[in-house]
Parts: structure tokens; C-alpha cells; sequence
């Protein structure tokens, strides 16, 4: 070799767990509690617990999203927890909101556990195609297993849930229970893709190197499958909670159109569009008054445009738009910058 | 700990065959990589070397046979658990993860083979030779397809394995480039004590580096010795006139 000097590696920068869009994510979910205790309009109690509702619900679809799988299996989930703190409290007189919280979260993970043995060997549309099934079937056995779901009449008149022995039963506190098991889904997510963000990753954009490195990619799906399901658990207490019913049109198996269409809309490359998704989407159907029956249609509709023109989401596009006013790149997937040639990363 | 017994880290393949449905892609074929050691194999598009080691790696099951690495049966057993096991594979197109910086594809080969930093800064000579170091924090996906190709070679080598399979490395990259795989390989045996399989279209590759090769055609495999020899027999010969665009049409296959 000649003589020129060995250039030696250059230092690490550890990138910090959360990223810009975690934070504002985590802050905007953390603002909403104020809104119960400055606010008696029953308008703006119900559309933000709605919101916040839509939100937490599709982070089930964006913890999936991680691992490059569309689930369709968030209505199941959410019926799984929902009907899982109705039976604690209609027939144990269990109240206690941390111990509704616990059960509605763990139910649904530890179904997620063997049902995720079964499907995540399949990929693509498969996947689609066989948690939409699941979800139709969860549907089936919500009617038919009336001993214990009370069939079509669903499960009514459960008792308001208790903090520290008090009773959350009027509107605010309602909306305090759901600002409150939102902010756990979102912590939990956001710590659980940032913590494993390069395993996801790996899986994401090459499953097949990533396991002839030694990475047991099994392992990371089935973690996801699970926290996704307990999530979506705990979005369907909040549901039961706000409604004072588990009803099986609660858990529509078209409902998971619209939390799909929430994480893409919004951007589903962060924490965060999932969220703004959830915002600005609930925010139409309510303003544009949209009927429950047209919104899957309108969204899909929505998925079609926003795929095509704006695959960053919303929030892609303004992130986009700052960076460029700000006359830098924007950062490549795990964050660093990209020094090289700008290229469009469409995934 | 770079040096194993010769059986504990020797990987033996003992009478395989596959075949997909009816197609039968190879059978009885048997032979021994020495821990350490460096084979050659080489064979016209099709004789089933990309196969064979897709099922040494994991990711096909054997029709008939078995496979050991060491003391211990490998055939059978996942991808992820064989790479554990110190025996890793590169691809014969790139393999890198997309979208993300040289940096970020070398750190997932540590992480996922739970691996330190330290490694990094054994392989700094060849990150630097190969122009990787220049490239640091590049999106790995625009680079030019020789620095990818050097750069999944060098995640595989970044997980410290005993035995490395390599598909085609040189496949690709432009004659001027090539010298990089003798270095790559030399330094794999020497730093690492890595035994190499080394599957290879291009034979002054083969004939510089490879003290033994074999010869895989029509499912069989057909010879075995020092490449000089081997590649002076009639019927290798013949085997490779029969596909003798090999060496132009890897590059797309
Ligand atoms: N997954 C598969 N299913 C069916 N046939 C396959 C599969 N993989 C390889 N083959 C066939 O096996 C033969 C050997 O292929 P391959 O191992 O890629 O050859 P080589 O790497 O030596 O060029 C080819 O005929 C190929 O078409
Ligand atoms: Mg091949």
C-alpha cells in the first residue's frame, strides 16, 4: 500500500432513545389532562375523549408498522380488553382502575401470544388478509358467546371505575381515565419501537440478512404482536369506559380501516402522525358530520391519495418543509444525518 | 479465542442432496471445510452453490444427508441459532440494510451477534481500505453497488464468525475492486481465524486464493483438488464450455 495515513473509525454518537417527534407526541398526549379539569363543555370532553381513544387504538397499527405488517387486528384486541374490564367489573366488582388497566392490557397480550405463533409466519397481504378474518371471527363470538358477552345486547350498566377508592363517573373523570390510559399506550409504544428500533428496522427493510446475523427475528415479532394487542386492550377499556357498555358494534371489524388510515395519513414513520392522524381525522368525521358506514369508504379513499402524492403523512410533509427552511436534510431512518447524495428514500 | 481443534470448528457436509419437487439440484455430495481452512467451490449458473448454502445457513431443509459444524448437527436448525453458532453467510447480491448509513449496518451485524465495538476497531483497516470509513454516514442504498457488495461482506466478518460462507463475492464488482476479496479473505483467516467457503465465478480469485476447490456440475460434485489441477481436467473443462457465458452473465443472474 502506499503511504497515506489509515484513516481511523469515527466516534459513536448514540442517538437518544426519543426523537423530536416522540417528545412533542408524548407532551401533546400529556397536555390533555388539563383539558378535564379547565373544561365542563360536553362537546369538547367527548371529541377529545374520542380522539384520544382513536389514537391510543392505532398504535396498534403503528407498532406493527414497524416490523412492515398492516394489522387489521386492532378491533379484536380492543374487544379482548373492553370485555375483559366489563366482566372484571359487572362480575367481580373489580373497580380499581389500575387493576382494569393491568388485566386489559395483559389479556389481550397473552392471546397475542399463541394466535401470533400462528400468523406471523405470513407477510404482506397475507397478513392483512388473515387479521381481518380474525377480527370478523372476534366479531362472531362477541354475538354468539351471549352467557358470558350478552350477545347482541353487549354487557350494560357497569359501574364507574375508582382511583385511590374515588369514583371517576362524570364527564371529566371520564375523559381523565382515557387522558390517562392514553398516556401509558404512548409511553409504552414509544420506549418499546425506540428500544428495539434497530431490530425493527433490520426486520423492516431485510428479515433475511437480519437473521443470518444471528438476529431471532421471531422473537422481536412476536414481542410486537403482543404490546400491540395490549395497547389496543387498553384503547378498549377506554372505549367500555366512555360508552358504560361493551357492545360488539364497538368493535366493528370495518373500525380498523380507520386506524390504519389514521397512522398513514398522519405519517407512519413516527409516534407522531400517528397521533395528528387521529386528531385531524376524528376532528373531520365529526365536522363533516360523516356517517359511520361511508368513513371506511372515504378513508380508504384517503390511504389512496396520501400513498400517491405524500407518503410521509402529514407529518412527513411538514417535517419536510421545516427541514428545507432550515436549508438542511432531513435525517435518514434511525436518525443521522444523510452527507451523501440527498436521495428521495421512498420506502 | 481465533483458534479452534480442527473438529471443533471444521463444517462438514456428509452425503446432501435437495431437490425442489421434482427438480433434483444436487445429491451425494460430501466434503470438508477444516476449521480455519479455505475451500473453493465453482461450478456453471445453476450447479446449486447458492443452494448449498442456503441450507447450510438455514434457510433450506436437506432432502437427504446431513451437515455438521464442529461435533454438533446443523441441518435443520433456524438461520438466526446457525449464525449463533459462529457459522454466518453473505449474499451473493447486496445484502445491506436500506436506507440506513454505513454506521447503522455495521452496528445491527454487532448488535444482532451481540457483539462489541471492539470488533469495529479490528476491522478499521479494512473498513478504511474498502472506502467504507469515507462513507461513514452515507445512506448505504445510494452507494455504488462495489462499496454495498464490500460493506455486506463486511457485516458478515463484523459478527466474528468461525466459518463464513461466501456466495459470489466478487460477482459485480469491477476488476479493479477484486483485489478487495483477497484482502478481505486473507484478513477473515488471518485477524479472525475464520474458515471460508468461498463459492467464486471469477478463477484467478479462486487460483490466488484457494489452496482446494471443488467442482459442482449436473448435481454432482465432479472433482476435487488444488484449482490447477482441477481446472486442467477435461471434463471441468467441459462443463464450463457447456455454460461458458458464466463469467459475464453473473453479474444479472
Ligand atoms: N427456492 C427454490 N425453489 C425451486 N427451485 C430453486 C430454488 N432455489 C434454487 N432453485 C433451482 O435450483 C437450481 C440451483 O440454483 P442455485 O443454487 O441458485 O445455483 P447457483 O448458485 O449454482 O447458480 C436452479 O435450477 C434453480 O432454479
Ligand atoms: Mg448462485
Amino acid at each position: 500500500m502506499n503511504n497515506r495515513v489509515p484513516k481511523s473509525l469515527p466516534a459513536e454518537i448514540r442517538p437518544s432513545l426519543f426523537s423530536g417527534h416522540d417528545w412533542i407526541a408524548l407532551a401533546i398526549v400529556c397536555l390533555t389532562f388539563v383539558i378535564p379539569f379547565t373544561s365542563t363543555n360536553p362537546q369538547v370532553l367527548s371529541q377529545t375523549n374520542l380522539i384520544l381513544i382513536a389514537a391510543t387504538a392505532a398504535l396498534g397499527v403503528y407498532i406493527m408498522q414497524r416490523l412492515d405488517l398492516m394489522s387489521f387486528a386492532v378491533p379484536s384486541f380492543m374487544a379482548i380488553g373492553g370485555y375483559t374490564v366489563a366482566l372484571l367489573s359487572m362480575k367481580l366488582q373489580l373497580t380499581d382502575v389500575f387493576v382494569l388497566a393491568a388485566a386489559a392490557f395483559l389479556m389481550p397480550a397473552l392471546c397475542a401470544i399463541p394466535l401470533g405463533a400462528l400468523i406471523l409466519r405470513l407477510k404482506g397481504v397475507y397478513f392483512v388478509l388473515v387479521t381481518f378474518v380474525l377480527t370478523e371471527i372476534v366479531q362472531l363470538l362477541l354475538f354468539e358467546a351471549g352467557p358470558i358477552t350478552g350477545g347482541s345486547n353487549g354487557l350494560v350498566g357497569m359501574p364507574a371505575v375508582k382511583i385511590f377508592g374515588m369514583e371517576l363517573w362524570d364527564n371529566p373523570h371520564v375523559l381523565l381515565t382515557t387522558c390517562g390510559l392514553a398516556f401509558v399506550s404512548f409511553i409504552v409504544t414509544s420506549v418499546f419501537t425506540r428500544w428495539f428500533r434497530s431490530e425493527f428496522a433490520a426486520i423492516e427493510t431485510n428479515d433475511v440478512l437480519a437473521e443470518s446475523l444471528g438476529l431471532a427475528a421471531w422473537k422481536y415479532k412476536a414481542m410486537a404482536f403482543s404490546v400491540a394487542a395490549g395497547v389496543s386492550g387498553l384503547a378498549g377499556f377506554a372505549l367500555v369506559n366512555m360508552l358504560l357498555t361493551a357492545h360488539p358494534s364497538s368493535f366493528a371489524p370495518m373500525s380498523s380501516v380507520n386506524y390504519i388510515t389514521y397512522t398513514i395519513v398522519g405519517g407512519k414513520a413516527s409516534i407522531l402522525g400517528t397521533l395528528i392522524g387521529a386528531l385531524l381525522l376524528v376532528s373531520a368525521t365529526d365536522y363533516f358530520a360523516l356517517s359511520g358506514e361511508m368513513s371506511p369508504g372515504l378513508f380508504g379513499l384517503l390511504i389512496i391519495v396520501v400513498t400517491m402524492v405524500a407518503r410521509g403523512g402529514v407529518v412527513g410533509v411538514v417535517s419536510g418543509l421545516l427541514y428545507r427552511l432550515a436549508g438542511q436534510s432531513p435525517p435518514l431512518k434511525n436518525g443521522e444525518q444523510d452527507l451523501g447524495v440527498n436521495g428521495e428514500k421512498g420506502q | 479465542m481465533t483458534t479452534h481443534s480442527l473438529s471443533a470448528g471444521a463444517l462438514h457436509a456428509d452425503r446432501i442432496a435437495k431437490s425442489f419437487g421434482g427438480l433434483k439440484v444436487f445429491h451425494d455430495v460430501s466434503f470438508t471445510v477444516p476449521a480455519g481452512g479455505l475451500l473453493g467451490v465453482i461450478g456453471p449458473n445453476g450447479a446449486g452453490k447458492t443452494t448449498m448454502i442456503n441450507i447450510f445457513s438455514g434457510r433450506l431443509g436437506l432432502t437427504s444427508g446431513q451437515v455438521m459444524l464442529g461435533g454438533t448437527r446443523i441441518d435443520g436448525r433456524s438461520t438466526f441459532e446457525i449464525a449463533m453458532m459462529g457459522l454466518v453467510r453473505s449474499f451473493q447480491h447486496t445484502a445491506i440494510f436500506n436506507g440506513h448509513s454505513v454506521e447503522t449496518n455495521l452496528l445491527s451485524a454487532l448488535r444482532f451477534s451481540r457483539r462489541d465495538r471492539s470488533v469495529l476497531e479490528r476491522l478499521s483497516p479494512l473498513l478504511d481500505q474498502f472506502g467504507l470509513i469515507d462513507n461513514w454516514q452515507r445512506n448505504a442504498e445510494v452507494m455504488p453497488y462495489g462499496l454495498q457488495k464490500m460493506l455486506g461482506l463486511t457485516m458478515a466478518l463484523a459478527t466474528q464468525p468461525n466459518m463464513l460462507l461466501l456466495d459470489e463475492p466478487a460477482a459485480g464488482l469491477e476488476k479493479s475492486e477484486r483485489a478487495n476479496i483477497d484482502t478481505y479473505v486473507k484478513f477473515a483467516r488471518e485477524e479472525f481465524g475464520c474458515g471460508i467457503l468461498l463459492v467464486e465465478h471469477d478463477m484467478e480469485i479462486i487460483k490466488r486464493l484457494c489452496p482446494s476447490v471443488i467442482v459442482l456440475d449436473g448435481g454432482r460434485l465432479i472433482a476435487e483438488g488444488p484449482p490447477t489441477d482441477v481446472l486442467s481436467q477435461p471434463h471441468v473443462i467441459n462443463a464450463y464450455l457447456g455454460g461458458s457465458d458464466e463469467e459475464d452473465s453473473d453479474v444479472t443472474h
